[in-house]
């Protein structure tokens, strides 16, 4: 028994998604804070616990206690948890079933959002600044954005395995793809392989549409106890496995492509949830760029080492297959903002929620991914409650 | 210097563990720190050994050869236009000889014979009259 067990998901809302002049970063959790709460089906008085991270395009000191003060909150926990990628989406869940148990909160509110776009047009972007540790041993040399990073790992798998340009490109379609059934994605025209191999070179082998985009928005979610959860009387997600690996931070300490911690936080998952990845109805992959997925397929076990390139192109990311990646369009497509849109779509698939890209009778979902350059990976195998 | 070459990143020179390495390349030398109980050859340079928390290093002198583990060519400035003088450039991580694997530039070289595993050498390049840094270039 893990105290993982006893949460459910039981609310989730995304803003906008886009270029939302105007609208800060807290604006827009605040947005999907209070829309969160209300498809859970609680109120503003139910919510005693906050986890948040304010994102990097304006990384803030107790961003929780932000949130909370922002909304009228005074609850007896506010936290940030910032593990990178997924993982700070889903250490916040650890947080709260811990909280939980605890008897210290009995329904927490999770936000997220960013305004990547519209502060960066405001003139107030990241521009490189302090370095710490390692990175004063990168960033000098122009290792500044995470891209060039995916990009030495993207270009050795070429090398190695002989992965192509035209097999991320698969990644780049079937992404949209999925954004132009979903309404609210950032980006919603078809794109071709041909668009693909196209669009300007970013960081070799990286093309434009090989990279996530930057966007405007906000995304939350509810957790609470699954006993509150079945007092609520429509269908929840439960977590069923977690579990996560960190290798290193910066490129230079990462162990070669064979030993980076994705397989290790799948594994742990899947064994802590009796499953594995070809259990999974619909998969989640935090898609900082195309070859995310790539590795992705491979940590997560759908295909062999090394095979994840002619995996995607064989068109098994896509809605009908057995086991589609990135339904809301992913992060290539639908919006960034940190990556918590992959959580929530995984929630909307177990709830049935998810309209014209809803994987019919959806049992289990995997949300799995990075933060920072392959650093810290994290898996959560989420499955289908009913009340 | 120039308005991009002042806003680029910095290290911190006066960090009294890292100022060996910088110190070495200013002298046109590479050097990283060898634990003195495991013996391991560690980048980049930091309080205690990675490998088992030893305290006390020697400097070592590294032959200044490896190959490359892989590279990437930037087309791009970032944020802005800090490094639109530079792109397209190449950010490169290399093995050492020694093990240690370090991210640098690899510069003087065509983009177009880049091979992961090919060889290259450390040369070195002053970035201002305080600052050296290492950096690779296919060797012939
Ligand atoms: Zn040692």
């Amino acid at each position: 028994m893990s105290v993982l067990d006893d949460i459910a998901v039981v609310g989730v809302a995304e803003t906008e998604i886009g270029k939302l002049p105007g609208r800060s970063a807290i604006q827009l959790q605040a947005e999907a804070a209070v829309a969160a709460v209300a498809d859970a089906g609680l109120a503003k008085a139910d919510i005693d616990a906050v986890f948040s991270f304010s994102g990097y395009s304006q990384a803030m000191m107790l961003h929780a206690a932000r949130v909370a003060e922002y909304l009228g909150l005074r609850p007896e926990l506010a936290v940030v948890t910032d593990v990178g990628g997924p993982g700070t989406h889903h250490a916040a869940l650890l947080n709260a079933a811990a909280a939980i148990d605890a008897g210290m909160c009995t329904a927490a509110l999770c936000a997220y959002g960013e305004n990547g776009i519209s502060i960066r047009r405001a003139g107030r972007g990241r521009a490189p600044g302090t370095l710490t540790g390692g990175e004063d041993f990168e960033a000098p040399y122009g290792q500044i954005a995470m891209i060039t990073g995916y990009a030495l790992f993207a270009q050795r798998h070429m090398h190695l395995y002989g992965t192509t340009s035209e097999q991320l490109g698969a990644v780049a379609v079937a992404s949209r793809h999925h954004a132009s059934l979903n309404d609210n994605a950032h980006k919603r025209h078809p794109i071709t392989l041909a668009d693909h191999q196209a669009s300007p070179m970013i960081s070799s082998p990286l093309r434009r549409l090989d990279c996530s985009l930057i966007s405007d928005a906000g995304g939350a979610f509810v957790v609470t106890s699954v006993d509150r959860a079945r007092a609520l009387g429509r269908p929840f997600a439960r977590v069923l496995g977690y579990g996560a690996a960190v290798t290193h931070h910066i490129p230079s300490q990462a162990p070669d492509l064979d030993s980076l911690g994705g397989p290790t936080a799948a594994a742990r998952a899947f064994e802590r949830a009796g499953l594995r990845g070809a259990d999974a109805d619909a998969v989640y992959i935090h898609d900082a760029c195309t070859f995310s997925v790539v590795a992705g397929v491979e940590a997560l076990g759908l295909c062999g080492p090394g095979e994840g390139g002619p995996y995607a192109a064989s068109g098994a990311l896509g809605l009908g297959s057995a086991h589609p990646v990135n339904l809301h369009g992913g992060m290539l497509s639908h919006g960034h903002a940190g990556g918590v849109f992959h959580l929530l779509d995984a929630v909307r698939q177990l709830r049935g929620a998810a309209g014209r890209r809803q994987v019919e009778g959806a049992e289990v979902a995997v949300v799995h991914g990075n933060g920072g350059v392959f650093s810290a990976f994290s898996t959560m195998v989420l499955g289908r409650e009913d009340p | 210097m120039s308005p991009a070459e002042s806003g680029k990143p910095r290290p911190d020179l006066g960090d009294a563990v890292a100022a060996p390495y910088w110190e070495a390349a200013r002298r046109g030398e590479l050097a990283l720190p060898r634990c003195d109980a495991c013996g391991l050859v560690f980048a980049y340079p930091r309080r205690f050994c990675p490998g088992c928390w030893c305290g006390e290093r020697t400097w070592q002198t590294m032959g200044g050869g490896g190959r490359l583990w892989s590279f990437t060519e930037v087309h791009v400035a970032f944020y802005d236009d800090t490094w639109a003088g530079d792109v397209p450039y190449v950010v490169a991580v290399v093995e050492l000889d020694e093990g240690p694997r370090l991210l640098a530039n690899l510069i003087d070289s065509d983009p177009a014979r880049l091979r992961i595993g090919a060889r290259v050498r450390v040369t070195f390049v002053d970035r201002d009259e305080n600052l050296t840094l290492p950096a690779f270039k296919l060797a012939p």
